[in-house]
């Protein structure tokens, strides 16, 4: 655990006169679940946009494996492995979890058969089920719409939608809102096993509970800087909501 | 869409129950298909009207020009399923159909002769004539963001008005021997049309192409959800483009059809393709919503107008009384999806049964 | 609130089904006799439904059917459109009439489909329009269209001594009877050079079509005397056009047929004449005709009927029997 594998040094972005990010800093290991938690308004998902591509920064740096990269396009974090699960998890509600799971990225059958657009599906319902076992995801079935799914089965299938494409960084955003109890438990499971595959989750959330359930470490971002970066089992929530609010202040470590 | 809505009453089975769920699904989710339940529906009102005009209804050479009369509407309702799969519309079929034909009847009477040769120039020329107006369609309605209902609005009159400048509106009478004597009344094995193999193929390339390529697949997801699929890199203007594309090749493909059956132009008429086309696909369980749909099920929404007309006319019905029990059936159809779809999106059995639904109490 | 939709489905279902049994109630009339029996089976397409000439082209052969002994059944498209028609001609066909009469909508397009039912043993009469090459048929009758429209142009003759810029609305190219008038209008104005024809315009059988092209041309040329309007739909929407425009009283308009819709005209002074068919007289023919070529009689093959000039003032005398019926 030498070296990050994404690093943000001192970013800033402008959206006119306001300063979304004002000299952020932000860092996560291989294999650590890093929570990122702020007021509405912090620059949490101007954060995100800019370490998963969907946005340009004004200065500041970002390392991928220590070295510096800029990205001018989703397509180019996701080819360095870096996924983001958006809140609306960008499902196609008709199609099924085999289908969603591969939609953009079909495994397409070999010589005549890919020229006329015809795809492997028992390869990809055989990878897809795989890959919902190792996550323990309750799929409840493979061929069943997935509008027709709970909230949490939803979530299940694009975080393993984008663990399957992203083998270094995934962020998740807020995905336990709204969710039940047994539910949110089986999407911490989820994010626990994610991370136990060596892959740097980083969770964003409202939730103080679910982050000190389920992070290794706390970063707080407030009014566009970094306000404190902190390890999960050596605070507290009343700590955390402090922080998030400026009512303590803590040296950015 | 309501997909982001979350359910939290729905159990949460515990760990993977696939395989059970999986095994017996194909022949259950087989019955419970709209498109196969609208089937049924086609069988019963053959039923009845055999049952009442067995000599005259229940005949083969009925059944084979209720075949051959439905085929030119079959070639382009492949299209329109696509289109309507995609949460899109298509009005201008009918238009390009006669756009497309006007086209081709003008190039072959410019070339002459009777043969293959120019047969299959104006083959060519109608496909390349549609498939011109379905591209102006899927740019206009993927890049320029201008509703599918006004695009198509537009263009329906544009091919129309172009056909009849290009004439003068008076309908070209010529067209090679070949196609009307071998496509437009030919048949294969003595009895099938030509008209109908012709639009059979058609149908089951559809039919594989929508239900088994990336090609069909991404047709679905756009209209499932066009921000989803934007997001996981689906070129979804470029789809939307290469649907109308479709949709507006066999439109032209149809022009020829039916310069072949009608051996003329026919301006004046295909004023109500459009509409019955497209109540064909929602008859036959494709949703106005986008997502849902299948190529039989449009094949089958085709044949209940048609064999309702065919038999209200051998029983010597009134012809306002056939218009009466198509609208009826539209309806009814669309009910049953509407009912499906806030079925689906409560988070219950997504694919909830038209019989179950009609016959039966739901609990509570 | 489940229930109640599912209630609802119920509803919906049960009209439905409920139609389909009223409509075929409705039809339980075929000619249970067959041919031998001597109670012919005569079919009759028009050439579009709830039209009053076709009505009363109808009532004309019910009239001569009863007195037969025969049976009829009536059917017409929603649209005068030929792929309408066609599969309507293909169901007729196959409910295997005796005798077939058919107001053919497309000279070229209907040719196949009306062969396939005389190739089946059927007798053809067509009337009023006809097709290419109609050598199948029994007998065709249909109005001296040609002497039609030169009748239309005596009238707005008549009206306008001096002459002047005339205009013609038609429905479609390619309808052989609207074209025959046309044609004898143009004629009578060409030998008349106080005349200045305008050409033709179609309306595609539209009312508001016909309109819109009355304005316009009455923009573009204000001073056009008179419009002969081919057909009812054209008459209708001719004179619309006309009052829209302003020009009641500058633009003869003279029609062809007498619907009640045109009549009520006349006798508002929106159209000056009117050129009558005798629609009746097509279809009582056409059944004599048909009868007589199932009995082995010898047959007319080709019959012209004629026309009544309908005035203001001939229309309370003479002329009442040839106002179209909107019913038998």
């Amino acid at each position: 655990m030498t070296v990050p594998v994404l690093e943000a040094k001192g970013i800033s972005r402008m959206f006119g006169h306001v300063r979304a990010l004002d000299n952020a800093h932000f860092d996560i290991y291989p294999g650590e679940v890093v929570a990122l938690i702020g007021d509405n308004g912090a620059g949490k998902s101007t954060l995100v946009k800019a370490l998963s591509g969907n946005l340009a920064i004004d200065s500041g740096e970002i390392l991928f494996d220590g070295e510096p990269v800029q990205f001018t396009s989703p397509n180019q974090a996701s080819a360095l492995g870096i996924e983001t699960v958006h809140q609306d998890l960008a499902l196609a509600p008709h199609l099924d979890p085999v289908q969603n799971m591969y939609l953009g990225r079909e495994i397409m059958q070999d010589g005549i058969g890919k020229l006329f657009g015809f795809m492997k599906t028992a390869e990809m319902r055989e990878k897809s089920r795989i890959a919902f076992d190792e996550l323990g995801a309750t799929v409840r079935s493979l061929t069943l719409p997935v509008g027709s799914m709970s909230g949490g089965q939803r979530q299940a299938i694009a975080i393993a939608r984008a663990v399957s494409w992203a083998n270094r960084v995934v962020f998740l955003d807020e995905p336990t809102a709204a969710l039940g109890v047994r539910q949110t438990k089986n999407v911490l499971e989820t994010i626990r096993r994610v991370r136990d595959k060596g892959i740097a989750v980083v969770f964003i959330s409202h939730s103080m509970p679910h982050v000190m359930e389920v992070s290794d470490r706390v970063q707080v971002l407030r009014l566009g800087a970094s306000a404190a970066t902190l390890t999960t089992s050596k605070t507290s929530m009343e700590e955390l909501v402090g922080l998030m609010t400026g009512a303590s202040t803590k040296g950015i470590s | 869409m309501s997909d982001t809505k979350i359910d939290e009453s729905g159990p949460e089975t515990t760990l993977i129950d696939l395989r059970n769920a999986e095994r017996g699904g194909a022949v259950r989710r087989l019955l419970r298909a709209q498109s196969f339940q609208i089937l049924l529906v086609l069988l019963v009102i053959v039923a009845i009207f055999s049952a009442i005009a067995p000599d005259y209804f229940a005949q083969l050479s009925n059944f084979r020009l209720i075949v051959q009369n439905a085929s030119i509407l079959a070639v382009i309702g492949v299209g329109m399923t696509f289109i309507i799969i995609t949460s899109g519309i298509d009005l201008s079929v009918g238009s390009v159909l006669v756009f497309s034909g006007v086209v081709a009847a003008m190039v072959m009477r410019a070339i002459g002769g009777d043969g293959w040769g120019v047969a299959f120039i104006g083959i060519v020329v109608a496909i390349l004539s549609g498939l011109a107006w379905g591209i102006l369609n899927g740019v206009l309605i993927a890049k320029a963001k201008v509703p599918p209902l006004i695009v198509t609005l537009g263009s329906m009159g544009m091919a129309l008005g172009f056909a009849q400048i290009l004439t003068g509106g008076i309908d070209i009478r010529e067209a090679p021997a070949v196609l009307s004597d071998v496509i437009g009344y030919g048949n294969v094995l003595g009895t099938v049309p030509v008209l109908s193999v012709i639009a059979l193929v058609i149908v089951v390339i559809g039919a594989i192409v929508l239900h088994y390529t990336r090609f069909g697949r991404y047709t679905y997801a756009v209209g499932s959800s066009e921000e989803a699929s934007r997001r996981v890199g689906v070129k979804v203007d470029r789809h939307l483009i290469k649907v109308y594309a479709l949709s507006g090749a066999l439109s032209g493909f149809a022009g020829i059809l039916s310069l072949a059956q009608f051996n003329t132009t026919a301006i004046a008429g295909q004023s109500t393709t459009n509409l019955n086309v497209i109540a064909a696909v929602v008859i036959g369980g494709t949703s106005l919503f986008g997502g849902l749909g299948t190529i039989f099920g449009t094949v089958v929404g085709l044949f209940i107008p048609a064999v309702l007309q065919n038999g209200f006319v051998i029983t010597g019905v009134q012809p306002f009384w056939q218009q009466v029990a198509v609208g009826a059936v539209l309806i009814v159809a669309v009910y049953v999806d509407q009912a499906r779809r806030s079925s689906a999106l409560r988070g219950g059995q997504s694919t909830s049964s038209l019989w179950r639904r009609l016959v039966t109490r739901s609990p509570k | 609130m489940k229930w109640n939709r599912t209630a609802l489905g119920i509803l919906a279902l049960g009209a439905s089904a409920g139609l389909l049994l009223t409509g075929c109630s409705n039809g339980s009339t075929p000619g249970a006799g067959s041919s031998d029996s001597g109670a012919y089976k005569i079919a009759f397409v028009q050439g579009v439904a709830g039209d009053e000439f076709y009505i009363s082209m109808q009532c004309g052969i019910e009239a001569a059917a009863k007195k037969a002994g025969a049976t009829v059944t009536t059917q017409g498209p929603a649209k005068f459109d030929p792929t309408l028609q066609k599969p309507l001609v293909d169901s007729v066909v196959a409910s295997k009439p005796d005798a077939l009469l058919i107001a053919a909508t497309d000279v070229t397009a209907m040719r196949t489909p009306i062969k396939a039912a005389a190739d089946a043993g059927i007798k053809v009469v067509l009337v009023d329009t006809t097709v290419d090459d109609p050598s199948f048929a029994v007998s065709q009758i249909s109005s001296d269209n040609v002497g039609g429209g030169k009748a239309a142009f005596d009238a707005i003759k008549q009206a306008n001594p001096d002459g002047g810029k005339v205009l013609v609305v038609s429905v479609d190219p390619g309808i052989s009877t609207t074209d025959a008038r046309v044609k004898g209008f143009e004629d009578a104005t060409a030998a008349d050079s106080s005349f200045d024809y305008l050409g033709v315009q179609y309306s595609h059988n539209e009312p508001a079509t016909a309109a819109e092209i009355v304005t316009a041309a009455l923009q573009k040329d204000p001073d056009i005397v008179g419009i002969f309007a081919t057909n009812l739909f054209s008459a209708e929407g001719t004179a619309t056009g006309v009052k829209q425009a302003d020009k009641a009283d500058s633009v003869t308009i003279v029609g062809f047929d007498a619907g009640p819709a045109q009549v009520k005209q006349l006798q508002e002074g929106t159209v000056q004449a009117l050129v009558a068919q005798e629609p009746a007289t097509i279809g009582t023919d056409a059944v004599e005709q048909a009868i007589a070529s199932l009995k082995g009689e010898t047959v007319t093959a080709e019959i012209q009927t004629g026309f009544t000039i309908l005035t203001r003032d001939n229309l309370a005398g003479e002329g009442a029997d040839a106002v179209y019926k909107s019913s038998c």
